[in-house]
């Protein structure tokens, strides 16, 4: 009899741990259907709607997605956003690791230059860019005006079809190469001392230490920094618009401007919906793809 | 004040005429007006954070002592604005009662969405006496008019004109250029003469562009559409495409895809622009500091084969369809486009699109003040008597035409195409777009 009780008891408490449980991440489920899902889930209707230039709406099945195969703005688009999160995030790895080696390194260097070294990321981005327009603008700015003063000839910038997509790229370094800094900072902080006393022991170079020794311990960090940094790239938005709305011609117009305007600007939001659906298919396929390569160099 | 307007089938002009006519006489019959008569409700007013919200919006308190109704302004930059209201539109809700619209460029979109609100059938019922439509901008409301429902109420004319730097001009021999060859001879011989400065700046930016671009074609001839094709590959069209965007490449600063009215506000008033051809209502902007106050000419921009046919438009206030209190919300239109408030608004430098308050001799004494706001005041003359309001092509679609347009030009300045295939390939997009229902 004392054996049964015993169960019931077990099994009412693990009922009312249930219940608890529930209760407890409820609102948490229900904060996260709200904010998450149901943006996500309404996208993915309106993308299966299209829109007149007079708003009447109407159900189009596939054609936005068989529209965007066909569509030339679609591929250049995606084209920019893949140039241009390359660029970025390969600069903003080497030079966030080249900065958090210099911190790390220098640890009596005041805390008010610590503080500058960081301070571009916390600028609004919507800022960085009104202040990179006015340095570079031609004609105005004060990068053609430097170039000029050591006898090189001056750049269009952010006006030349050529040279956009490494300014912006340049400009996104400048902000986000500290924020790359600090996540390997605190990389560096957490690596093992004992393994640097045994290559000072075996005679190793600098160089070979960071070849051999940090980088490698490094690699899960620099792979959450390369996410983090990805999620943003990938849907790069407001310097563009700030500099260039996607301009000269369409030479910036990566996907997430080219889906803004058509949305916002055209009011087709069925097809802004599935050129935006497809830039998230895109960040997610990266995620997953770095993840599984954290999973790869851990240690 | 007449203006040309491409937008406005005659039958709507006639149906205006009517609502003209019946908004005067119910105006002249409101002998006692209460203008209490909404007291206590809130009109929610979503505002372009431009400098024509700016100087109506510093007598807010004037309006809600007088009315007792709250304002509460909603606002934002212009493009977001938009997002805004087409949210709010799209899903039906009343959240805005009062919205500030460019009828030149989303007139036709908004009032085929029906998210206007009549205002002639308001303004029958309740006009304050002294409300004088008759000596509102017509042509203005012309081109706020849609299947004959008036959809807003001007709040100001504002128009591209041709600033120029009449201390160079002399410097190297220069006359006013009365001509659009003129304008070119004088970049050619400035760019000889000067080699410090930009000859001529105008904008580049893809869908900025438009704007001064119009004015070009309408002055040398050319339109938009044709027997209901885009007309952009005709000889008037190429020859429009090809001067605006050879004076820009040639004569214009590097990266000048990338100016709209900020950087070449910024570029003439700093002294390294000899013309400047931009918006009228950059006159403030231009004029900071004072630098270019004794230096500056103003003029509409010279003629072409067809003359002067100057862009002019202006931003209009409409009351949304959705709004569940469109009385209250034309209280505060009447009152934001009356007589006494653009008074008070033309004196901090908002063009009034009333030729009352364009004669008043308080502002007539504020205009006296500065040559070069007699001469601003006198192009603006000329833009309310022949400007045309079409910037883009007058379809439901303008945004998106003006996209090809941008892009035409642009493939012209960055040399990337020759102007048969710039013109082709704009004309090609702009065909569907006409097509479009």
């Amino acid at each position: 009899m004392a054996g049964i009780a015993d169960t019931l008891t077990q099994g009412l408490g693990r009922d009312r741990q249930r219940l608890e449980l529930g209760a407890l991440s409820g609102p948490a489920v229900l904060f996260t259907v709200a904010m998450i899902a149901f943006p996500l889930l309404y996208t993915i209707w309106l993308s299966f709607q299209s829109f007149s230039s007079t708003g009447k709406q109407s159900f189009a099945g596939l054609a936005n997605y068989t529209k965007l195969v066909a569509d030339n703005e679609f591929w250049h688009g995606l084209w920019v956003t893949i140039a241009l999160y390359l660029l970025s995030l390969v600069l903003q790895l080497v030079f966030g690791v080249w900065l958090a080696l210099v911190l790390f390194h220098a640890r009596r260097l005041p805390g008010i230059v610590r503080s500058l070294f960081i301070s571009p990321f916390m600028m609004p981005p919507v800022v960085a860019g009104m202040m990179w327009l006015v340095i570079l603008d031609p004609s105005l700015g004060a990068a053609n005006y430097i170039l000029s003063a050591l006898g090189l000839p001056p750049s269009d910038w952010l006006a030349s079809p050529s040279w956009v997509i490494p300014t912006v790229a340049l400009i996104d370094t400048w902000q986000w190469t500290p924020y790359v800094a600090l996540i390997v900072l605190g990389g560096l902080q957490s690596l093992p001392p004992s393994v640097y006393e045994a290559a000072q022991i075996d005679g190793a170079s600098g160089f070979k230490t960071f070849q051999r020794i940090t980088l490698p311990l490094l690699l899960p960090t620099i792979v959450t920094a390369t996410i983090l940094r990805s999620v943003d790239l990938l849907r790069f938005f407001d310097i563009i618009y700030i500099t260039t709305q996607g301009g000269p011609g369409n030479a910036s117009n990566t996907l997430n401007i080219y889906g803004f305007r058509v949305g916002f600007e055209f009011f087709n939001i069925g097809y802004a919906s599935a050129l935006m659906l497809t830039l998230t298919a895109i960040v997610f396929g990266a995620v997953l793809a770095f993840n599984r390569l954290r999973g790869a160099v851990a240690w | 004040m007449r203006l040309k307007t491409h937008v406005v089938p005659p039958v709507a002009r006639v149906a205006l005429s009517m609502i003209a006519a019946s908004v005067a006489v119910s105006a002249a019959g409101a002998a006692e007006f209460d203008w209490t008569k909404f007291q206590g409700k809130t009109v929610t007013f979503l505002a372009n954070n431009n400098p024509v919200s700016q100087a109506l919006l510093a007598h807010k308190a004037d309006f809600e002592k007088l009315t007792g109704i709250t304002l509460k302004v909603d606002g934002y930059q212009e493009q977001q604005m938009r997002q805004r209201l087409v949210t709010v539109m799209n899903a039906h809700s009343d959240e805005v009662d009062v919205f500030m619209t460019l009828p030149s460029r989303e007139g036709q979109q908004f009032a085929a969405a029906g998210w206007y609100a009549d205002l002639a059938s308001m303004a029958k019922g309740e006009a304050a006496p002294d409300y004088d439509t008759a000596s509102l901008s017509q042509a203005l409301l012309k081109a706020g008019t849609f299947d004959g429902k008036l959809t807003s109420m001007p709040m100001n004319i504002e128009g591209p004109i041709l600033y120029y730097r009449t201390d160079i001009f002399k410097k190297c021999g220069l006359e006013q250029p009365a001509t659009i060859r003129d304008v070119e001879a004088a970049a050619k011989k400035l760019k000889a003469c000067d080699g410090g400065i930009t000859p001529f700046v105008s904008r580049g930016l893809k869908p900025a562009l438009p704007y001064t671009f119009s004015n070009m074609l309408h002055n040398i001839g050319g339109s938009y559409i044709a027997n209901g094709k885009s007309n952009l590959c005709s000889p008037k069209g190429k020859e429009a495409l090809e001067t605006y965007s050879r004076l820009l490449r040639d004569y214009g600063p590097p990266g000048v895809v990338n100016y709209s009215f900020y950087q070449i506000s910024a570029l003439y008033r700093s002294g390294r622009a000899a013309m400047a051809f931009e918006s009228s209502n950059e006159l403030r902007t231009v004029m900071e500091g004072g630098e270019r106050l004794k230096d500056t000419a103003l003029i509409a921009f010279p003629a072409g084969e067809a003359g002067q046919v100057p862009t002019a438009i202006g931003w209009g206030m409409a009351v949304s369809a959705y709004s569940k209190q469109p009385d209250a919300a034309w209280y505060f239109v009447q009152w934001a486009t009356s007589p006494a408030v653009q008074k008070m608004m033309a004196v901090q430098g908002i063009a009034p699109p009333r030729s009352s308050v364009a004669s008043d001799p308080e502002y007539r004494k504020w205009i006296d003040e500065e040559p070069v706001r007699q001469q601003w005041q006198a192009a603006l003359d000329v833009l309310a008597a022949k400007g045309s309001s079409e910037v883009g092509y007058p379809i439901v679609a303008n945004p998106e035409s003006r996209e090809f347009i941008g892009q035409a030009v642009q493939d012209l300045i960055l040399n990337q195409k020759p102007v048969d295939q710039a013109c082709a390939d704009a004309d090609k997009g702009l065909d569907a777009l006409i097509a479009q229902k």
